[in-house]
């Protein structure tokens, strides 16, 4: 089947309208993002009185970089949601609309909030707390996009398929599931604190390698190209099985009837 | 479903009905793709749904009174989001048409979540149209609206069935409604097709009607004329008789009373109506043959 650019930009349009109508995306994604820059500033500038400076902006600069996931994630998750909660979800698939036409709308839609909300905190955090994520250089800030953005998407579509499949009732994932990477990813402290066992699962997931080299990209904005590419490998990886995880849940849901029951 | 096969052709209005657990919402699920059949092949036009989805997609549409629009977004944005959803050339000017024709102009700049249940149903009658479709599938479009406006929605449906030639699949609980627009019903049971004729052909299958007659005279003597001759004869009072017989019987048993010597004072005659059908069905009385 034919991939259309009108039907993309359909459900691009759609997301526009649903973001500049509805108050809670207002508040999830520009006022939470806006919050953290302003009280994590505030927190890294304190902290930085009493401890080592770069110790503190560790945690500012894990805070900026976990903003994209965020974003990403909730976009690609809550986009369907918003469709589901008025009952237009499946209506919308019996147009011509396909899920894979659907799907890279939500992914180009989470790309221009993501990038847009992280330009905004960014420039915050430089212009008012002097934390210059350019110091880092302009080819770690890229290559850590790209793989923190990637990663969100394969998050976004296994919680989606999980919710086509399950239904609403687990909806609470499309929040919560994200945050079981914040830890494990070393988003806010070095891999090498965490335990021996621990930091071979982190290395397991792109986003480590990402805050690894924003960190020490602070200091020394050489790019990793060992560690950017196992990411980038790794993120290819996740990305073919939450595609395939997600049409497969996506089938079961349909033949089990669950993909029209979620909206009852 | 098991073994549900049925055809619909051009200018046909089909109407899918049974009690609650029948497999009617199920059939119109399958019939547009978001639930998928166990087995054998929907088609539309000629072609497979399945393997020429959007093919067939863009040929038909779909109106419920359970799918609405977008909820926080205005009338006329759902409406340019699923105007491009189907490719419509100057949707903009199309929107405006069907807009006028279903009186929802006023409402375009309303966020669909603060209409009413009557705006709702034209809203989703005009989305709908957008494509110009030749098959639209409506599950109980006329659920939750007074009488009056579902009245006027029935028809608004008549009516493009005549201007349009449009195909339709209607579902509903009302019998009525079935039976004043559809040209074949369909009676589901447990996901199987127990009865499939038009509504007069279903109704008629049905044998017994109710005539109810009310007399001056003596009972015994009307008693006397009916019994034996009619399927069941009941006199719950000193001047009432009600006969329960075929339905071409009715004007001999009503002969019959009038030559028992009593004075006939009122005529009560109950056809058999597709409710009748349904209520056989939805009782376990199994199929209508």
């Amino acid at each position: 089947m034919a991939v259309s650019l009108e039907r993309i930009s359909a459900v691009l349009l759609q997301e526009l309208y649903i973001t500049a109508r509805s108050v809670e995306v207002m508040v999830d994604l520009p006022f939470w993002s806006l919050m953290t820059v302003i009280v994590f500033g505030f927190v890294t500038r304190f902290l930085a009185t009493v401890m080592n400076p770069t110790v503190a902006q560790y945690l500012y600069l894990g805070t900026l970089l976990w903003e994209i996931i965020r974003i990403t994630q909730y976009s690609m998750s809550l986009g369907a949601l918003w469709n589901v909660w008025s009952h237009n979800f499946s209506n919308m698939f019996i147009t011509p609309l396909s899920m894979a036409e659907y799907v890279v709308a939500q992914m180009l839609s989470a790309a221009v909030k993501a990038v847009l909300m992280f330009g905004v905190i960014v420039l915050i955090a430089s212009v008012v707390f002097g934390l210059n994520l350019f110091d880092m250089g302009i080819g770690n800030i890229a290559l850590g996009f790209v793989n923190l953005l990637w990663f969100a998407y394969s998050v976004g579509l296994f919680i989606l398929g999980i919710i086509f499949r399950l239904g609403t009732r687990i909806q609470a994932l499309a929040w919560g599931l994200v945050l079981v990477f914040q830890p494990l990813t070393a988003a806010y402290y070095p891999l090498s604190i965490m335990p021996p066992a621990l930091q071979t699962v982190a290395r397991a997931f792109p986003p480590t390698y990402v805050f690894e080299a924003a960190r020490a990209g602070l200091s020394a904005p050489a790019i990793n190209w060992a560690d950017a590419g196992v990411a980038l490998l790794e993120n290819l990886a996740y990305f073919a099985l939450s595609l395939w995880f997600f049409k497969y849940m996506y089938r079961r849901s349909r033949q089990t009837g669950q993909f029209a029951r979620n909206e009852e | 479903m098991d073994r549900v096969s049925f055809s619909l052709r051009k200018g046909r209005i089909v109407g899918l009905l049974g009690p609650n657990g029948a497999g009617k919402t199920t059939t119109i699920q399958m019939l547009v793709g978001i639930t998928l059949p166990d087995g054998g092949s929907i088609r539309y036009f000629g072609q497979d749904l399945h393997r020429r989805r959007e093919a067939c997609l863009q040929r038909i549409n779909f109106c419920s009174s359970y799918n609405m629009l977008q909820n926080r977004i205005t009338v006329w944005e759902n409406l340019v989001v699923y105007a491009r959803l189907y490719r419509v050339a100057r949707a903009e000017e199309k929107i405006r048409d069907l807009g006028a024709y279903f009186g929802i102009t006023d409402l375009m700049r309303q966020r669909f979540l603060t209409l009413s249940a009557g705006q709702k149903t034209r809203v989703n009658l005009v989305k709908a149209l957008l494509n110009d479709p030749e098959v639209v599938l409506m599950d109980e479009p006329t659920a939750s609206l007074d009488p009056d406006i579902a009245d006027r929605t029935l028809s608004l449906i008549e009516s493009l069935r005549e201007s349009r030639n449009l195909s339709i699949v209607y579902t509903s609980h009302q019998m009525d409604e079935v039976t004043r627009i559809c040209d074949e019903v369909i009676f589901l049971d447990h996901g199987r097709i127990v009865a499939q004729d038009t509504p007069a052909g279903l109704t008629r299958r049905i044998a017994n009607a109710r005539v109810r007659v009310k007399f001056e005279g003596q009972r015994n003597d009307v008693a006397r004329a009916l019994r034996g001759r009619f399927g069941e004869v009941s006199l719950p009072a000193r001047d009432v008789v009600i006969v329960t017989t075929e339905e071409h019987l009715v004007p001999q048993a009503i002969f019959d009373i009038g030559n028992a010597g009593v004075q006939i004072v009122d005529i009560d005659i109950r056809k058999p109506t597709l409710e009748d059908v349904f209520l056989q069905i939805a009782r376990g009385n199994g199929r209508v043959a």
